[in-house]
């Protein structure tokens, strides 16, 4: 009797397993923004080791042109016809979080085998962590690193930045210091802004680094932070690196950094592409530290799945199978991660073949005490509402205090 | 057998010409435009009845919330937002400026390229070339050569002794170039218009003026503008439609700004719609700038009419 | 010493040729940075301006294809077109005709409503236009790609320049053609329509023109690659941080203005062509 019974309970667990995994033929849709067929060809490996675990799942990756992403996006959710998963951008997450269409990841990551959660840089994941709630996993962690000419450098007869970091004195004095030297000496431009676009599409990756070196912030808990003294000084540097000493790129002018016609600009290492081209010797460096201290800023995309998919839960799974560590080592050759673990190996240092290790090693370093810009749910109304007030920002005879005071007005019933 | 015949000959032609012409003519004239009514009313007119209705509403397209409000998002535009009556203001001067300059341009152009002369051909197409430049690599260029220290624009204006704006940088000016960097963008196709327009006239009419003496300024005011004048109000009324339309040029050009100078109705109904997903209220945006353009036709076309009989 | 009538023609006609060129000038110029820029490296584009590239790099064109599906988005692009174009030349110009030459109940009332549909922006109604293209199960295909351009505003414009050419037209041909027993319709084959090959020709351009840069439509309703069509191709040579590759997409932009141009030269001698006709004629 009791023979009969364990056979029966044993081929009765036996027959339901077989039949859970008797799962049909599933197919995620996971949007990105690359086109790119390294990229792809990567994601695509990642996808077919999914294999090993859900032997019929496969994924198809969508790509969107970057420029329009969030909006067509918008759209699929919107038409109901969503993707299932996808790639998120830093700016669009809060305001996509607070809609609810985001799925919480945190159930999922936490339970699955062998992932550690901990391992994730706890800077790296503010921005997508609310609480206990996970809504999305950082793929892409990327610092602002300050880009700069070693030729003209030495023409001007500079210690270069790097040198600078290494003896401790690369400070936001300095920064003015060298540029404004450089642009004496050399005629060419001290410094631009990320992509020569300080003035227009980004304004806060202008503002924000030196704010925050100066031991401010853009907003905080509901408040303006760019009529506060730290941001005051901040901005009345740059002002005067602008107007006075004509040593950064002013509005209406151009001087690309790549061409050689800027000594320094700020960007992310992804940018490093470009310098085989450049013609000059360069180099990477830490951002200035300022009053307050060292101060990195990070750059994020990461992976969401969405509410409205219908096999969100398969979705989360994959989430967590591409995150895992061994998937985070293989995309690190082209996307910073924000995993400890990978960051600190010698893979990861090594890895670059544009950057040597002791430049990288900042590159970690900033990842994992960087702090990602500032993020809202309303952050393209507040972009827009900012715009016109820094606008008469940067100019000759602006009273720098008061144009950040408007800043402030703009925003503030925002917030 | 005869008579009855004739009796069923006699009714059958009393049943024929049942449709007058005029019935039958507009029955032709149905058919022949029914393909545009069925697509008109299928493509624009169901959506633009559902635009009235999102414009009632208050509607987030990612979150999906949808609550009705009546005329709500037409009050905040109206009373409640001093932004939209300068997004307005924008829209008018950017109008108001483009349209003359492109239909006075286009018209000289095609005056001067109508008649065939050696390398006529080359100076029809490079007139065109413009319209078929991408509007990306447009605005890089023209942002390129409108720097204040640096740009072509200046210098140039610096040999005959004029110190050059910083273009981009000041809202007025950035409205001025934004104006004429479009009229040198566009122009091409009315030029296309206006030539097409010209070779209907038929040659007898100038060569008669030309007879009894008539300068060229005269044969133009006499003999040709009056008869390109329905053209002209077809042109004038899909080009200044066209300007209040305009977004793609002033994205890549300023972006908006600056200092909001050059945000246009267009532009701010993208960023209602398609950046804060507001779609209720850049429905009623869109009603607005419909009403605001029909009436402007509308007055446009009674007074040419009145200056036509 | 006065000069001859046939030295002041010719003085004249160089000051012209003068003031067109220089007047050509802000035109042709962007054009021709953008062809060059197409030659060069991404950095060259941004540092020393200049319109001849340092170094000719053919090579762009070739990665311009290996990027992404270029092939066959430039043939979706051209083939689109080119049924737009037809379509709309088709029906506009029934449409056209019959609102200019028959007086018809309800004309008047037709024609503003049609004018309506030009007033409102695109962006608007594309919201609208999305769910009911949805609601057709026509996402991710070309439908509506073809049908809104030839029956939303670009048709309603075409419609009105189409009338317009079609009033100005001298009666009498078709008069002839009635009474030699033609049919509205063989009226409209037979004799307007050829006599109306400027304007034909002129909405030609603009109609394919128009659905060849056509960009917020492709970008709304397709999804896979293969299916873009050129505006949403040339916007997608970004590397995969967004940022746009300026070589490639100025290289393929370069290409992709080739086709407006061989219609526009090929519309322009239909142009000059019927001018020589009426010339004749009178």
């Amino acid at each position: 009797m009791k023979l009969r019974l364990k056979t029966l309970s044993a081929s009765t667990v036996l027959a339901l397993g077989l039949v859970s995994g008797q799962a049909m033929a599933e197919e995620l849709r996971f949007t990105v923004w690359t086109g790119s067929e390294a990229h792809l060809k990567m994601l695509n490996e990642i996808a077919e080791s999914f294999k090993a675990t859900h032997p019929d799942v496969t994924v198809r990756f969508e790509t969107i042109p970057a420029a329009d992403y969030t909006q067509k996006l918008t759209f699929q959710l919107a038409g109901g016809n969503p993707p299932d998963l996808g790639w998120m951008m830093e700016d669009a997450a809060p305001t996509f979080a607070a809609a609810g269409v985001l799925m919480d990841l945190g159930p999922t990551l936490r339970e699955a085998e062998g992932y550690d959660f901990a391992d994730y840089s706890e800077p790296a994941l503010g921005l997508w962590v609310d609480g206990e709630a996970v809504y999305g996993v950082p793929f892409s962690t990327s610092p602002f690193m300050i880009y700069y000419n070693k030729t003209l450098f030495d023409e001007a007869g500079l210690e270069d930045p790097l040198q600078l970091a290494a003896a401790g004195k690369w400070n936001m004095d300095t920064f003015q210091d060298v540029a404004k030297t450089i642009k004496e000496k050399t005629g060419k431009w001290g410094f631009e802004f990320k992509d020569g676009q300080g003035y227009e599409s980004r304004i806060m990756h202008a503002l924000m680094p030196p704010i925050r070196a100066y031991g401010g912030d853009v907003w905080a808990n509901g408040e303006c932070g760019f009529d506060k003294p730290e941001a005051i000084a901040a901005v009345q540097q740059l002002h005067e690196m602008v107007f006075k000493d004509k040593s950064i790129v002013p509005p209406g002018e151009q001087g690309d950094y790549f061409s050689g016609s800027s000594a320094m600009t700020i960007n992310q290492i992804s940018r490093a592409s470009k310098m085989p081209e450049a013609g000059f010797d360069w180099g990477i460096a830490p951002l200035p530290s300022g009053p307050a201290g060292e101060s990195p800023v990070i750059g994020q995309a990461a992976i969401v799945v969405f509410e409205r998919g219908e096999q969100k839960e398969l979705a989360a799974e994959f989430v967590a199978h591409m995150t895992n560590k061994e998937n985070v080592a293989k995309m690190a050759q082209f996307f910073p991660p924000a995993r400890k673990s990978v960051l600190e190996s010698e893979a990861f240092t090594a890895a670059n073949a544009l950057i040597p290790a002791d430049q990288m090693a900042y590159v970690s370093e900033a990842i994992e005490k960087g702090k990602v810009l500032p993020s809202h749910e309303r952050s393209p109304q507040i972009l827009a509402a900012m715009a016109p007030r820094v606008d008469a920002l940067w100019k000759a005879d602006a009273d720098v205090k008061q144009a950040l005071a408007g800043v402030c007005a703009a925003i503030e019933p925002l917030l | 057998m005869a008579e009855a015949l004739r009796e069923k000959s006699s009714a059958r032609s009393w049943r024929a010409p049942r449709l007058t012409l005029r019935q039958r003519e507009a029955i032709e004239a149905w058919l022949f435009v029914s393909p545009t009514v069925v697509g008109f009313l299928l493509f624009f007119l169901g959506p633009l009845v559902a635009v009235v209705y999102f414009s009632l509403t208050e509607w987030n397209l990612l979150t999906q919330e949808a609550t009705f409000v009546g005329i709500q998002n037409y009050v905040d535009a109206l009373s409640h937002n001093p932004d939209f009556w300068h997004v307005l203001r924008n829209s008018f001067v950017f109008a108001m400026g483009l349209v003359p300059l492109n239909m006075a341009l286009a018209l000289t152009l095609a005056l001067a390229l109508s008649r065939p002369f050696r390398g006529v051909v080359f100076f029809r197409t490079v007139f065109f070339a413009p319209v078929v430049t991408s509007a990306v690599a447009w605005a890089i260029v023209w942002r390129f050569l409108l720097q204040g220290e640096g740009g072509a624009v200046n210098q140039m204006l610096a040999l005959i002794g004029i110190d050059g704006p910083n273009w981009l940088r000041e809202p007025d000016w950035a409205m001025v170039a934004v104006i004429v960097t479009r009229v040198i963008k566009m122009v091409g196709l009315n030029m296309i218009l206006y030539i097409a327009a010209l070779q209907a006239i038929p040659r007898d009419y100038e060569a008669a003026a030309r007879l009894e003496g008539a300068s060229n300024w005269q044969i133009f005011r006499m003999v040709i503008w009056p008869l390109l004048a329905p053209t002209t109000l077809v042109i004038f009324v899909i080009t200044m439609i066209g300007s209040f339309k305009v977004f793609d040029h002033i994205y890549l050009m300023t972006g908006g700004g600056p200092e909001n100078g050059t945000l246009v109705l267009a532009f701010y109904i993208y960023e209602q719609g398609f950046k804060f997903f507001n779609v209720g209220y850049a429905s009623a945006l869109a009603m607005i700038m419909f009403v605001i353009v029909l009436v402007l036709t509308v007055v446009q076309m009674t007074l040419r009419r009145r200056d036509m009989q | 010493m006065t000069l001859t009538v046939r030295q002041t023609r010719l003085i004249s006609r160089i000051c012209w040729t003068l003031a067109l060129l220089i007047v050509a000038v802000p035109f042709v110029f962007p054009f021709l940075w953008m062809v060059s820029s197409g030659f060069k490296s991404a950095t060259e584009i941004f540092g020393q301006p200049s319109l001849i590239p340092r170094v000719w790099r053919w090579q762009n064109y070739v990665d311009v294809f290996e990027y992404q599906p270029f092939a066959r988005q430039y043939f979706n692009s051209l083939y689109i077109a080119v049924t737009v174009t037809v379509l709309t030349l088709a029906i506009s110009s029934l449409a056209g005709y019959a609102l200019a030459r028959i007086r018809f109940a309800g004309a008047g009332l037709l024609m503003i409503f049609l004018l309506s549909a030009l007033m409102v922006p695109e962006e608007v109604t594309i919201i609208p236009n999305f769910f009911l293209i949805r609601w057709m199960g026509l996402t991710d295909t070309h439908a509506p790609l073809i049908l809104l351009p030839v029956f939303g505003s670009h048709g309603v414009m075409a419609t009105f320049l189409m009338r317009q050419y079609f009033l100005a037209i001298p009666r009498e041909l078709e008069e002839a053609g009635k009474m030699d027993g033609l049919s509205r319709f063989g009226i409209w084959w037979r004799i307007a329509l050829p006599m109306s090959r400027p304007a034909l020709a002129a909405v030609s351009i603009v109609t394919f023109l128009f659905s060849w840069n056509l960009f917020l439509e492709p970008l709304v309703f397709i999804s896979s690659l293969e299916k873009f069509t050129l505006p949403l191709a040339l916007s997608n040579f970004t590397d995969s941080y967004g940022l746009p590759l300026w070589h490639l997409q100025l290289a393929a932009t370069s290409l992709a203005v080739v086709p407006i141009l061989i219609v526009y030269l090929i519309a322009q001698r239909q142009i000059i062509e019927s001018f020589a006709l009426s010339g004749v004629k009178g």
